[in-house]
């Protein structure tokens, strides 16, 4: 009791291990200083392997493929790794769509859909007048008005993302059949939009390298902008963030706006890359979008969604399923490995995410 | 000896026939002695009053019967079994009849009357084991008539009134004990702080029934009146100690305040004494420094269209918000922020004045707003500690819209080291810090702006006695420096010891204001004198 009212009237406290030094040049500070040096140099290199684990199994899978008989003829060779590249291009910026409002903890289910109309939409548009300045403005107009709608409905009539997103997905889904009658239309893509969806530099297909500058471009737009500090701010606290005077609605708007502008691109890269649309591709990009935009939280970022480890976790999937098809497995067995890795990636952004905080 | 006192408490018992009793329970949490070898005994059939002021073990007390917090040392009788306290759990809690309703109460608005008595005690079930909606309403009705709360069935907790709502958290503790030889003991947590006035009428008529009827209340409030007019036994806490104990007639306004402040002049308590030599020297700093320019005024608008002023705070000037539970004062603050609308009153600051509900606006006016919940309102947790100071302050460090990392960094360096915080880089997140280093970012957040007001919720909450200090030193260093403070705070030795001078707040209104020298008694006495005059 006596000593308790001791240490409260001292006038520097009682020392408390728990508390990082305060006193700066003391002997005592100094050696405290070098344990957490210590610490740190141990703690990087656990950063480093929570950072980079993704990668380092996806280069350890890629050579697996190579050395395994199965597909150590087919995999590792120079067609396949194009293809891989290429094919994943279009999920990797619809991915990028998805992760945006993610970024706000806003879900967007309607990404694969938006996506499917846009493609069967620029298929019908191009087939018929082979305008690929027309095509673009579909893009732009689907992205705006379809985005514009989820975000209005998220933030002014305060629906549940999720919900809101349902809903135009499936709206969106019945535009498409109504629109193709379930068939794919009869297409003839002129050749200036095929050539860019097949095309090479250097050896390097065009689209991997478009979707490159897109992620890089987000990224830079995220992580060195006011703008991007801000949506992060806003999927950090979003109360905290309009306490500090955030336009948290315009934010989220934002993100659901641009979000599906990148999904209608990706059904631009879609059409240019298949020489077609089929009424049923929509569907098919929503899982391994979602699953990449989460399990982006388990790489480069530990914790945090972000743009590389999306890029990663969507090459991650690609190289997964792409050799357990050269291998000759059933279909359905990338059904498990895209729907487990959605699990095991909201699984380990929680586990990061509750590191980092506790 | 220990033995020897048990069993003669054991004899008084049979005598007054005790329904609870608590005999030298201590608790210490750090440095900190919450609970001090206190006694308590509740006699059957009893309203028992449990006062004391912030910080006086109250709480810890009542946590401490719960099952909640074990304590340090200590015997608890229930039932007439004495046991170690140190054993007791909630569900023996439960199973010796403790009931507790909170005052963030348990029940759940969007059910029926019907569902929430059945939540927690199970439905009535048809032999399918679907819910028998009949009986179970039937039973509702039961319970109802027995508690005498002229609502429906499955009518909606939300739309009954907030004592209604009381009365069948209450009801629904009580229900299951039929049998006047079998009552428990009710423990009610300060079940009016949200009541409006003729409400806590409704409520206390009701409790007086239920005691008339042998339910033996421990009642814990800070409300004067109401304890005076209810309760039939008092035990008042102060510094972790029982201040004093009162019964029948010894209850009044009076002698429940001495007990409650104890006697101003021998008081050990830390803010206070602290406080007359920081008063002292920073009197001397703002005459000094010739601050005595207005920056805020609040003012109120009268029906005849002038208006009347409510509150002036000089620049380098600090004013306490003093106010009980309930009183309004964190909605005050968010309402100058304008992080909560309001119409009654207008906020003017030296640039301009303020408009209601638009904070980019009022913190472009030069206003700052630390909020009360670090955790919820202010933390953006798994961001950098960099990134929650830059935060307010992003057209600082960045160019057309393109943040400068080095600068941001070297910024945030700099406010580290000059608000003290210990942090192990400008990288780590913000919840590898301690909470009172956290707390001194958010701090940092606000006064890199240099605001002309900051607005100071509980600055203090939860961080520990060295950190709050150095944060006092902090909002002294800012008022200095020419902001005007203005800090609610519900631990009044805080107040006395960071303010100059203290307004009262009830019911979102200014009632009172201390100008002298504060103290923690002071104020004590100047809320409670304004409680007994509602």
């Amino acid at each position: 009791m006596t000593h308790t009212q001791d240490t409260t009237n001292g006038p520097a406290g009682s020392p408390d291990p728990a508390t990082l030094p305060a006193p700066v040049g003391s002997a005592e500070a100094e050696q405290k200083r070098k344990a957490a040096r210590a610490r740190t140099g141990k703690a990087r290199f656990v950063d480093f392997l929570e950072s980079y684990a993704l990668l380092v199994i996806l280069v350890v899978i890629a050579l697996f493929f190579c050395f395994w008989s199965e597909t150590s003829s087919t995999f590792p060779t120079l067609a396949n790794m194009r293809i891989l590249l290429a094919s994943q291009a279009v999920i990797g910026v619809i991915s990028l769509g998805t992760l945006l409002p993610l970024l706000c903890q806003e879900f967007d289910l309607s990404v694969g859909n938006i996506a499917g109309l846009s493609a069967i939409m620029v298929a019908a548009s191009v087939s018929s007048n082979g305008s690929v300045l027309g095509a673009v403005a579909i893009v732009l107009a689907i992205g705006v008005v379809i985005g514009g709608a989820n975000a209005l409905i998220v933030t002014r009539l305060h629906v549940n993302g999720v919900i809101t997103t349902l809903g135009m997905s499936t709206i969106l889904g019945g535009i498409i059949l109504q629109r193709t009658g379930g068939l794919a239309p009869a297409s003839n893509i002129p050749q200036s939009l095929t050539n860019f969806g097949t095309g090479l530099v250097a050896g390097v297909p065009v689209i991997f390298i478009t979707l490159l500058v897109i992620a890089a471009i987000t990224y830079f737009v995220l992580n060195h902008t006011s703008l991007g500090r801000q949506i992060y701010a806003v999927g950090s606290n979003m109360d905290a963030a309009k306490l500090v005077g955030l336009r948290t609605d315009g934010l989220r708007a934002a993100t659901f706006v641009v979000g599906a502008l990148l999904c209608a691109l990706g059904g631009l890269l879609y059409v240019s890359r298949a020489g077609g649309a089929s009424p049923n591709v929509g569907a098919t990009f929503l899982l391994p979008a979602f699953a990449a935009a989460f399990l982006s939280a388990a790489s480069v970022r530990p914790g945090r969604f972000n743009v590389w480890g999306t890029i990663i976790a969507v090459y991650f999937l690609a190289v997964l399923n792409n050799g357990l098809s050269l291998a000759g497995v059933d279909p359905y067995v990338n059904d498990y490995v895209n729907g487990g890795a959605l699990i095991a990636g909201v699984a380990l952004a929680t586990v990061l995410y509750r590191r980092r905080t506790t | 000896m220990n033995d020897q006192t048990a069993t003669n408490l054991t004899e008084v018992e049979q005598a007054r026939k005790v329904a609870l009793a608590v005999q030298d329970v201590s608790k210490t949490y750090g440095a900190t002695r919450a609970l001090d070898r206190v006694s308590l005994e509740v006699t059957t059939g009893a309203i028992h009053g449990l006062m004391g002021g912030n910080g006086s073990g109250k709480s810890t007390l009542i946590k401490m019967l719960a099952g909640v917090v074990t304590p340090d040392e200590g015997k608890l009788s229930l039932k007439g079994e004495w046991i170690d306290a140190r054993s007791h759990t909630p569900a023996r809690a439960k199973a010796s009849g403790l009931h507790f309703v909170h005052q963030q109460n348990s029940t759940f608005p969007d059910l029926t009357v019907a569902e929430n008595l059945a939540l927690g005690r199970g439905f009535e079930s048809t032999a399918v084991k679907s819910i028998n909606w009949k009986a179970q309403k039937a039973r509702a009705r039961k319970v109802l008539d027995r508690f005498e709360i002229d609502v429906a069935a499955d009518t909606h907790l939300v739309r009954l009134s907030p004592a209604a709502q009381m009365m069948v958290a209450i009801a629904r503790a009580l229900q299951d004990q039929d049998h006047t030889d079998e009552r428990g003991v009710l423990v009610l947590d300060e079940p009016t702080a949200s009541l409006p006035k003729h409400e806590v009428d409704v409520l206390l008529t009701a409790l007086r029934r239920y005691a008339a009827d042998g339910q033996t209340i421990i009642y814990v409030s800070h409300r004067l009146e109401e304890v005076t007019a209810i309760t039939n036994e008092v035990t008042v806490l102060r510094n972790g100690c029982v201040a004093s104990r009162l019964t029948g007639a010894e209850i009044s306004h009076d002698t429940l305040v001495a007990g409650i402040t104890g006697s101003s002049s021998s008081s050990q308590n830390f803010g206070s004494r602290r406080s007359a030599d920081a008063i002292a020297s920073r009197v001397h700093l703002s005459q000094g420094a010739g601050f005595r320019e207005t920056a805020l005024t609040l003012s109120r608008r009268t029906s005849d269209g002038l208006s009347d002023e409510m509150l002036l705070v000089r620049a380098g000037e600090i004013v306490g918000i003093a106010g009980l539970l309930g009183s309004g004062r964190s909605r005050m603050l968010k309402q100058i922020f304008g992080a909560t609308p309001r119409d009654e009153f207008d906020v003017t600051v030296r640039s301009g004045t303020v408009p209601s509900s638009d904070m980019r606006t009022a913190m472009k006016r030069g206003l700052a707003f630390v909020p009360e919940n670090r955790l919820r309102e202010a933390a953006l947790p798994e961001l950098s500690i960099a990134e929650n100071l830059s935060i307010t302050s992003l057209s600082e460090h960045s160019r057309a819209g393109w943040i400068r990392p080095a600068r941001e960094r070297m910024a945030a360096q700099h406010l580290i080291n000059e608000f003290g915080v210990r942090a192990p880089s400008t990288s780590a997140p913000l919840t590898a810090l301690s909470g009172g280093n956290q707390q001194k970012v958010i701090l940092a957040r606000w006064l890199q702006r240099r605001p002309d007001v900051l607005l100071l919720d509980e600055p203090t909450q939860g961080v520990d006695i060295g950190a709050r200090n150095e944060i006092h030193d902090l909002v002294r260093a800012a008022a200095s420096a020419g902001t005007a403070v203005l800090v609610v705070s519900s631990d009044f030795g805080e107040l006395a010891a960071l303010a100059q001078r203290a307004v009262v707040i009830s019911g979102g209104e200014v009632v009172d204001s201390v100008d002298g020298p504060l103290t923690e008694d002071i104020l004590n006495d100047t809320v409670y004198a304004q409680e007994k005059a509602l």
